[in-house]
């Protein structure tokens, strides 16, 4: 019998790890943009190498799209590698890779902070310049973080683009379905929307909290809707609750009654534009997030920001600001009927 | 036969001394959920009388399908002495094939082949959970505990980092609509439902399952097959959390690989909440659906509660403040039983 078990777990475990080996192997093959990898030092190119969460996924791609872009611009040599699954330790393992290999700079998206900090502070100790973007990292691991958007731009983007929407002299309720009650974004997000919301003429009835669970986010956009007969919109502000909010609403048979505005890829919500349940999409231009992020590695290796800084020029993006270590992106992007076809993320 | 009839459900079959025949068929635990669920209905009805509609009812209805028709496997299987805790993460796994198949964006195979290959691999993943338990003598826990990280580790794989859209036309109308008006959920709830009470009461296969857990070691001299027994428990699950998915899944706006997280904690609380022993032979299927219900219902129950935002906050707590209640009013309806049952032996 135990030898049974031994078989059994050895099959489960070879099942496993075969196709985490195939997806390991293109990884490793990493992407670079520029020819002269091997330049002679003294006219050597500074090489950035770009981590994202995971590598393969549409997001990310956008943002590789804009980091290309700003890499030829600037004649920089980019590396752009990740775990196509996300694991943090395979996001340890490159960034340690990366430090023998002598890059410039580090540019990491973290999965999970604390799995790759090790990774970082030892590059930093070996003089390779450390960026967070995308999310943020320990505090000690990064110099600076490439910042999307700032909880202010969120909030009350999410709020003008319901009240675009709505036509501003609406009155009635709103109800925002977050993820869980203890997501920091999301709850930081609420906080600026809760002013916002009451400059207008809309009224917050509640906050649901469905986590992340689709079933939970359809279901409380159904409750809502059948509990608030004056509802006139609903924020769904994670990437789970805005799709099931939106289902609810046309499940409900509410399309155009009750607008459903939030947080989320556009890929995820073309659906729902085209049959006019959504009209804005918010969330900031991921190509832009890319450009900037080299823009702020390039200035890094040639020591053009430091501790203190405030500003930073970014090629066609002009002039950002620094908010302390953070290099801010600035403005959100809205995604309508008019443009969302033209993103694939 | 006659050794194992003595060892089932019939636990019950000494007079009971409460007068009304109602309360002689629904038992102390589904009396105890009963009450509870009209008292919460009553109470939410009476603070927002929309809470009756027919609509919320139905919605709240097809909520309680996909959980209701896995519960009844569960149930089977803690019933021979066993667990099984990664139905959530199968359910998973089982979105991320059918989606791959079906999606128009990716193979676009007939569902007249995908739906079939759906339940044949449920089945399959829950017979294999089976064989590990019965054969290689593994506790189900440890195996089902497993199973819960591995099968939610390949289903990130199957999905590669996207998202599935666009199920055929056809089974996201049949989930959203249904047939003739009644959703297909609560369809093939019903029809799982009549089932599994036949397997129970009508087959002699339901009454050696619960011999097989009152009493492993008395279920052998009778000459029961353990193994064939635990098999047909966790393969009737996957088949089920197979069936499940078909029909709850296509209700929802994508398939993430998110899907199912916390089914299995929700499906296990309704099997033990609705006074299932986990130490096997014993509980009603009456039970653990009325457990199905009140769980359910606890989510809309809080919204028309207008609870408020700061409330909110607290709907997980309150939410087992339920299952305490459930459980706490059980043992309150034995006591009275006890004390009722000394004042007529006086």
């Amino acid at each position: 019998m135990n030898r049974f078990v031994c078989f059994c777990l050895a099959s489960l475990a070879i099942a496993l790890a075969v196709p985490g080996c195939t997806n390991n192997s293109p990884s490793r093959t990493a992407e670079t943009s520029g020819e002269n990898s091997k330049a002679p030092a003294g006219s050597r190119k500074i090489r950035v190498a770009l981590l994202p969460k995971i590598k393969g996924i549409s997001y990310f791609s956008s943002c590789y799209k804009g980091a290309e872009e700003a890499a030829n611009e600037l004649g920089i040599e980019l590396i752009y590698d990740g775990p196509t699954d996300g694991d943090p330790r395979k996001q340890a393992e490159m960034i340690e890779q990366w430090t023998i290999d002598g890059v410039d700079v580090i540019c990491v998206a973290p999965n999970a902070p604390d799995v790759v900090a090790g990774a970082m502070k030892e590059a930093r100790a070996a003089g390779i310049a450390v960026i967070t973007w995308d999310a943020d990292g320990t505090n000690e691991s990064r110099s600076f973080f490439v910042n999307q958007a700032s909880a202010q731009s969120i909030g009350e983007g999410l709020v003008n683009a319901m009240l675009k929407d709505l036509g501003p002299a609406t009155e009635g309720d709103v109800v925002i379905i977050s993820a869980d009650a203890t997501s920091a974004n999301q709850n930081a997000w609420i906080e600026t929307m809760k002013p916002a919301l009451a400059r207008s003429k809309l009224k917050l009835a509640t906050i649901k909290y469905p986590g992340e669970n689709a079933s939970n986010a359809l279901a409380d956009g159904r409750d809502v809707i059948s509990k608030y007969p004056d509802l006139k919109g609903i924020f769904g502000i994670s990437t789970v609750s805005f799709p099931g909010a939106a289902e609810a609403v046309e499940q409900s048979g509410k399309s155009g009654q009750v607008l459903v505005t939030g947080l989320s890829t556009p890929n995820d919500m073309k659906k729902f534009v085209h049959t006019g349940t959504v009209r804005s999409v918010v969330l900031w231009n991921t190509v832009d997030l890319g450009y900037l992020t080299i823009h702020v590695a390039k200035a890094l290796a040639t020591r053009e920001i430091k501790d203190g800084t405030t500003t930073i020029k970014a090629g066609r993006l002009g002039e950002k600001s620094i908010v302390g270590d953070n290099v801010m992106l600035g403005d959100i992007m809205v995604f309508t009927k008019d443009n969302i076809d033209q993103f694939d993320f | 036969m006659s050794n194992s009839q003595t060892l089932t459900v019939d636990h019950d079959s000494r007079p009971v001394c409460f007068s009304t025949r109602f309360f002689r068929l629904i038992r102390q635990r589904e009396a105890g959920l009963l009450l509870l669920i009209s008292l919460t209905s009553v109470v939410v009805g009476i603070h927002d009388v929309r809470f009756f509609s027919v609509d919320v009812w139905r919605d709240i209805l097809v909520r309680c399908a996909p959980t209701a028709i896995v519960a009844c496997g569960v149930m089977l299987v803690v019933v021979t002495g066993e667990i099984d805790i990664s139905v959530g993460s199968l359910m998973a796994l089982l979105a991320a094939v059918m989606g791959r198949m079906l999606s128009e964006q990716e193979f676009d195979i007939s569902c007249w082949i995908g739906i079939p290959v759906t339940l044949g691999l449920g089945t399959l993943i829950g017979v294999f959970t089976g064989s590990l338990v019965s054969m290689g003598r593994v506790p189900s826990i440890i195996v089902t505990l497993g199973l819960l990280t591995a099968l939610r580790g390949l289903t990130t794989l199957m999905m590669g980092g996207k998202n599935i859209d666009r199920l055929p036309e056809g089974l996201t109308q049949v989930a959203k609509q249904g047939f003739l008006g009644v959703p297909i959920s609560i369809l093939a709830a019903a029809g799982v439902i009549g089932l599994t009470s036949v397997l129970i009461h009508h087959i002699p296969l339901g009454r050696r399952l619960y011999a097989l857990g009152s009493s492993a070691e008395s279920a052998r001299m009778a000459g029961l097959s353990e193994v064939r027994l635990k098999l047909f428990a966790f393969g009737y699950t996957g088949f089920l959390t197979a069936l499940a998915t078909i029909v709850d899944v296509p209700r929802l706006p994508k398939i993430e690989s998110g899907i199912g997280s916390e089914f299995e904690l929700l499906v296990v609380t309704c099997v033990v909440v609705g006074g299932v022993a986990i130490s096997g032979g014993q509980g009603r299927l009456i039970g653990v659906l009325l457990a199905v219900v009140l769980m359910t219902m606890i989510r809309p129950a809080l919204t028309f509660m207008d609870i408020g935002e700061a409330g909110e906050k607290w709907t997980r707590a309150i939410q087992g403040m339920f299952i305490l209640l459930a459980v706490v009013s059980d043992s309150l309806f034995s006591w009275r039983q006890r004390h009722s049952g000394k004042v007529h032996a006086a």
